[in-house]
């Protein structure tokens, strides 16, 4: 059986798609994922060797013990206000890159936006100078 | 695993970019592109890359249909010839072979079209015509008045040896994307550019002097120039003496198109008409190319000209960086007008309404009996079954009843026809109507030569066999021949290619084996000739060589703005769909990138409706209403809308009026009113 | 290297796109933005010589091979954290992380460069530089085109 330290997990998608067996199901909806560890009596280890936060582990069959399940509030983007990522995901993006690399030129804290939103300011930026001028024409 | 790489041109757009598929075990597997294309260098746009998707879909005709009832039920080849001979020959017997029309198909090759003029003809009909009567029927009629050829005069790498591109009436950074690098070569060389259009699009991004004009004052524009150009003094004077008649009537006809007087029309600013002018006339190479923003008017011929007149006092043709280049939209427009599918024309151009026409072809078909022309375009078809004078039509790869503009009326005249027969690749909302619809097979599936819109021939191979019992258009009209009794006896497509070297002159040298070692651009009188790239060197095919300076007077368009419809509404096409878009409404890779029709609206129009953007809206004409989602933004000037025409509902807005020669609809300007749809 | 844009010369057409999704099997990964009216760029990935997705990628699957950032789909466990890392938002996970690999199974280099019909992406990191700079000098020495 799979044992989750909810103090860690990052609400990531690798032990559900690691599994071999579907015992991890991962739903999202109105902004929020939710991860349910079925029980298993699976031999293997794949989720606990594959969790970035090394928050699971497996402990002896028992059917008393509930079926852990975690519900994060993804987070919204700051420009769109789509949600995009779990909380505990961008905490350790922005615990694992540099400091000097989390804002843009501008200052954007880039890391609380959503990648399609990243794409925009990229594009704007890329081109700035000639929207200008060609706009002025 | 063996991959075989098969040369096939672009079923797509006029460009003519080859590519190759990649067939393993008789599938296509993928494309490879083909760097030693003189005109793409390998480049394919987004159409050219997902062409594959079409293949295999689902929705492809594999079988001869019937009508029973609402339904379909799937029929025998032999079957379906029979019912189609029978269909024609009771129209034929009851009414007269006058009462057959046929519509024959720019997306066939050069065999399916002139076996199929050949077909109509034969069995006594001169009603042959195709779509482009619906794009650039105008630059036929006019070009081959102007310049005695209709085609454009320079080849597409040419334009990089341009030192002034005027573009007017063209999106073709959207529709012939490939030409755009040859425009920027032509720019990083000091090059100018012009965009005449009333959208802003990325064709005009490229633009040094943006001319945005109100849709349907091209002549007013062009004649402004001339007038510019004339009065200083810019004019080729030895060009105009040596090659060309009619300058004078033309300089009368533009004396009072001031600058002035064209702003006020045009609504361009005065400075920008000059600056274009001079900039046009005074650089040693000066091109213009241009489409449908030109031919889809109810004064098309006249605009047409108007453009030619241009290029002609300003001597701005017949050599390298110059040019009257209309672009064509697909991909063998071009050939289907020069093998003669076309209501005034046969084959190489030859009048249908000149005996001596009738003479030479009955001469070379070893026929009597063949009828004098000018036959019904395909505009006037629709009308003429309306009316019941047309009791009978095979239409081949066209999509009428929503290319057609005023759907409602193109699909009642369609269900009023004793008989239709349709031959498509899907169930278009033409094929609908028909009687019997026949499956036919897409250019990966049969070999052909195809003319792109630099008259440049090329041979497409056949990569893979067409799906279920589908075959080559060319084997069906073939086999429909033969059962209304005609003796079509062409094993291959060379064999007819064979044919349409000894009865175009123009495609006399362009023969099956030159073909195989590369591409080669009409007129081409025999098989040493090494083709002719650029028109009009050493003079005109018209009388002692002078081309015609025809002059044209501003008409404004057949519907204005009024106090029910304030709203002019201008059509036209983006970048990863096509035409009636039959073919690329089904590709995966190009709806998901333009799923939904929609109408583009400047803010402030916009703001006074209430609309935001995104909103679903109702747009409506006189003749009927559609819905599309507002997308709004600054590309077009207050009072002017746009919406693309590949969704059905476009067409049930425009206007059925059309241009007194060329006969083509005033797809690009009618009359509207929008409001919200809740 | 990377595929560099000619920022001038985007049409917005959107072959590269198409192009890029078509050679790795529904998984593009170019990007084409329109910014307001005015203009239209890819965005793709930049090859970062410091680059986040490989910093957060716990498995190793994203790692730098020389100038190119380079992906091993067998290490990879479809986290997602790559997809959060990326500044320009080109990584993507769908079971699996893809990104941009320049087409690296491809003979002839990248699909989007070859298809491109206005000639705006290459992998020369000059092209746009000299091209530019060749255009001023016409420019100047034909006094200027307007």
């Amino acid at each position: 059986m799979i044992r989750v330290d909810a103090r860690v997990c990052l609400g990531c998608m690798s032990c559900s798609n690691v599994c071999p067996s579907q015992n991890i199901t991962r739903s999202e909806d109105s902004g929020r994922r939710t991860v349910h560890w079925k029980r298993c009596k699976e031999e293997c280890d794949l989720c606990v060797e594959l969790c970035p936060a090394k928050a699971l582990s497996l402990v002896p069959w028992d059917e008393n013990i509930p079926e852990p399940e975690i519900s994060f509030d993804l987070v919204a983007c700051r420009i769109c206000g789509s949600p995009y990522a779990t909380l505990p995901m961008l905490q350790r993006i922005e615990s694992t890159l540099p400091a000097e690399m989390q804002k843009d030129a501008s200052g954007l804290e880039w890391i609380r936006i959503c990648p399609v939103c990243r794409r925009d300011v990229e594009a704007e930026g890329t081109v700035r100078q000639m929207v200008l001028a060609r706009s002025r024409k | 695993m063996t991959k075989v790489l098969v040369p096939t041109v672009c079923p797509y757009c006029g460009a003519g970019c080859g590519f190759y598929i990649a067939v393993e075990k008789e599938k296509a597997s993928g494309i490879e592109y083909m760097p030693d294309h003189p005109v793409s260098q390998g480049a394919l746009c987004a159409k050219g890359n997902a062409a594959l998707e079409i293949l295999c879909h689902p929705e492809r005709l594999v079988s001869p249909l019937k009508r029973r009832g609402e339904g379909w039920v799937r029929i025998s080849w032999p079957e379906a010839m029979d019912l189609v001979a029978r269909g024609l020959s009771q129209a034929k017997k009851k009414h007269g072979p006058r009462s057959l029309a046929f519509l024959s198909s720019s997306k066939c090759s050069n065999e399916d079209n002139y076996l199929m003029q050949k077909l109509a003809r034969l069995l006594g009909s001169p009603h042959i015509d195709n779509c482009a009567r619906l794009c650039h029927s105008p630059s036929v009629v006019g070009l081959n008045r102007t310049l005695g050829a209709a085609g454009m005069t320079n080849p597409i790498p040419d334009i990089a040896s341009s030192r002034c591109i005027f573009i007017i009436g063209s999106n073709l950074a959207e529709n012939h994307p490939v030409i755009s690098r040859w425009i920027h070569r032509a720019k990083d060389q000091g090059a100018t550019v012009i965009v005449a259009d009333p959208r802003a699009t990325p064709t005009s991004w490229m633009a040094d002097i943006f001319l945005q004009l109100e849709p349907g004052t091209d002549v007013a524009l062009l004649n402004g120039m001339a007038h510019v150009i004339i009065k200083e003094g810019l004019i080729n004077r030895d060009y105009i003496d040596r090659s060309t008649r009619g300058f004078e009537a033309l300089a009368e006809a533009v004396k009072e198109a001031t600058a002035e007087r064209t702003a006020e029309i045009t609504g361009v600013a005065a400075e920008d008409i000059v600056h274009a002018a001079r900039a046009y006339a005074k650089s040693p190479a000066s091109s213009i190319l241009y489409s449908m923003g030109i031919t889809q008017h109810s004064t098309g011929t006249d605009n047409v000209q108007a453009v030619s007149n241009l290029a002609l006092i300003c001597g701005q043709l017949g050599r390298p960086g110059t040019g009257v280049m209309p672009l064509r939209g697909q991909n063998n427009v071009q050939g289907a007008c020069d093998m003669g599918a076309l209501a005034e024309f046969y084959p190489g151009y030859k009048k249908a309404a000149d005996p001596k026409t009738i003479q030479y072809f009955s001469a070379a078909w070893s026929v009597h009996d063949l009828p004098l022309g000018p036959g019904l375009t395909a505009t006037e078809m629709i009308e003429a079954a309306a009316a019941g004078t047309i009791k009978a039509m095979y239409i081949m790869g066209e999509d009428p009843a929503n290319s057609d503009p005023c759907s409602e009326n193109v699909r009642q005249a369609l269900e009023s026809l004793d008989f239709l027969v349709v031959q498509d690749i899907f169930m278009t909302a033409t094929a609908q109507l028909a009687d019997v619809v026949l499956p036919g097979a897409v250019w990966a599936e049969k070999e052909g030569s195809f003319t792109n819109t630099e008259r440049r021939v090329q041979w497409s191979h056949k990569a893979i066999e067409p799906p279920g019992v589908a075959r080559s258009d060319g084997e069906i009209i073939c086999d429909v021949a033969r059962s209304m009794g005609l003796q079509f006896d062409y094993p291959h497509a060379a064999s007819v290619l064979d044919e349409i070297n000894r009865t175009v002159p123009q495609y006399a040298g362009i023969t099956r084996e030159r073909l195989d070692a590369g591409s080669i651009a009409w007129p081409c009188p025999n098989a040493d000739h090494p083709g002719t790239p650029i028109l009009h060197c050493s003079g005109f095919n018209l009388a002692d060589g002078r081309a015609s300076i025809v002059p044209v007077a501003f008409r404004p368009a057949a519907e204005a703005a009024s106090s029910d419809y304030p709203l002019i509404l201008t059509t036209g096409r983006v970048a990863v769909h096509h035409n009636a878009g039959s073919m690329t409404r089904r590709s995966p890779s190009l709806i998901s990138r333009e799923p939904d029709l929609y109408v583009e609206m400047n803010r402030e129009d916009a703001a006074a409706l209430d609309v935001q953007d995104g909103d679903e809206v109702k747009i409506t004409t006189i003749r009927g209403e559609t819905a599309a989602i507002a997308r709004l933004g600054d590309r077009v000037k207050k009072g002017v809308v746009f919406m693309p025409f590949h969704f059905p509902g476009t067409n049930i807005l425009t206007t059925e009026t059309t241009d007194r020669e060329a006969r083509i609809p005033e797809f690009k300007v009618c009359a509207c009113n929008i409001s919200r749809r809740d | 290297m990377a595929v560099y844009i000619d920022i001038n010369r985007c049409i917005g057409c959107r072959s590269c796109e198409v192009a890029c999704q078509r050679v790795h099997g529904g998984h593009g990964h170019i990007n084409v933005h329109y910014v307001g009216d005015y203009a239209a760029v890819p965005v793709l990935c930049h090859h970062c010589q410091e680059a986040g997705c490989t910093m957060v990628c716990f498995s190793g699957a994203l790692h730098k091979e020389g100038e190119v950032t380079a992906f091993d789909v067998e290490k990879c466990t479809g986290c997602g954290l790559c997809a959060l890392a990326c500044p320009f938002g080109v990584v993507w996970t769908d079971k699996l992380a893809h990104k941009c690999d320049l087409c690296q199974g491809r003979e002839e280099g990248p699909a989007c460069m070859a298809t491109c019909p206005a000639n705006a992406l290459s992998d020369d990191f000059e092209l746009a530089a000299r091209r530019a700079r060749e255009r001023s000098a016409r420019a100047v020495a034909l006094g200027g085109r307007r």
